[in-house]
């Protein structure tokens, strides 16, 4: 079972997508996750970078077709963390949602 | 984590939903896939017609193989695009049963949609409705396959 572990690295919302996007695939191509994020090259490149650097993410670069390309994926730490941060967000979700316990008045 | 509001945890989870969505709808087959399918279809159609049926029948078996083989890694519709490669837990397990029971649908099709021309007097009714159908794999394939995943849930 996964435990619950908020992780401040995913938790802003274009890295969370990014992420969830990852965590959905084997592997993305740098075209694909710009294209449907709404990213800026560098902006994508600088999300990728941080969660590269946090292990989270490996990038390799190919040669198809003559063009360069970079292709994305979670590696087994960053899906872990993706996971208990997800589940951390619905425990809060779910307290939020859960009756308040106490002594009837 | 105790600082997270619940509206904030509520809008990070569908924000990943929605992730985990946009990459659910990338499940599918190439485009090639169909038109290849569309072709053979229409091969068919005219082997079907043009040949005895002994040697119908083997081009129908050889087809069934070659399709087998050549499409097999396709066929778990993780592979639309080159932009991705879906996981298996969100393409599901389902999507290789839907392809092949769509197929089989369309060569019910084909058999129906050639008695009726032949019924209604038309020559190479089998050629006809081969390419009726050919058109509609080419040109609608993946679309046909989407609604189908849907009522199948897959």
């Amino acid at each position: 079972m996964t435990q619950a572990r908020f992780d401040e690295l995913i938790h802003p919302i274009t890295r969370l997508s990014l992420v969830a996007t990852l965590a959905a695939a084997d592997w993305a191509e740098f075209a694909f996750l710009k294209d449907r994020l709404q990213l800026s090259d560098s902006a994508l490149s600088k999300q990728l970078t941080t969660l590269e650097e946090a292990g989270y993410v490996t990038t390799e670069r190919r040669l198809s077709g003559g063009r360069r390309k970079v292709r994305a994926r979670l590696t087994s730490a960053g899906r872990d963390a993706f996971n208990g941060h997800i589940a951390a967000l619905q425990a809060v979700v779910a307290d939020a949602a859960a009756p308040s316990e106490g002594p009837p008045a | 984590m105790d600082n997270i509001a619940p509206e904030q945890a509520r809008a990070a989870l569908e924000a990943a939903d929605r992730a985990r969505l946009l990459v659910a709808g990338e499940v599918g087959l190439p485009r090639g896939y169909w038109w290849a399918m569309a072709a053979g279809w229409l091969l068919m159609g005219v082997l079907g017609t043009v040949l005895p049926p002994w040697s119908a029948g083997i081009a129908t078996a050889g087809f069934g193989v070659g399709h087998s083989v050549l499409a097999s890694r396709l066929l778990d519709g993780r592979r639309r695009t080159d932009g991705l490669r879906v996981s298996a837990a969100v393409a599901g397990r389902r999507v290789p049963l839907v392809v092949i029971g769509m197929l089989l649908g369309l060569v019910g099709v084909t058999v129906l949609a050639a008695l009726a021309l032949h019924a209604d007097g038309a020559g190479h009714a089998g050629i006809w409705a081969a390419v009726l159908v050919a058109a509609v794999v080419g040109f609608g394939g993946p679309e046909i396959l989407r609604v189908l995943r849907r009522w199948a849930r897959a």
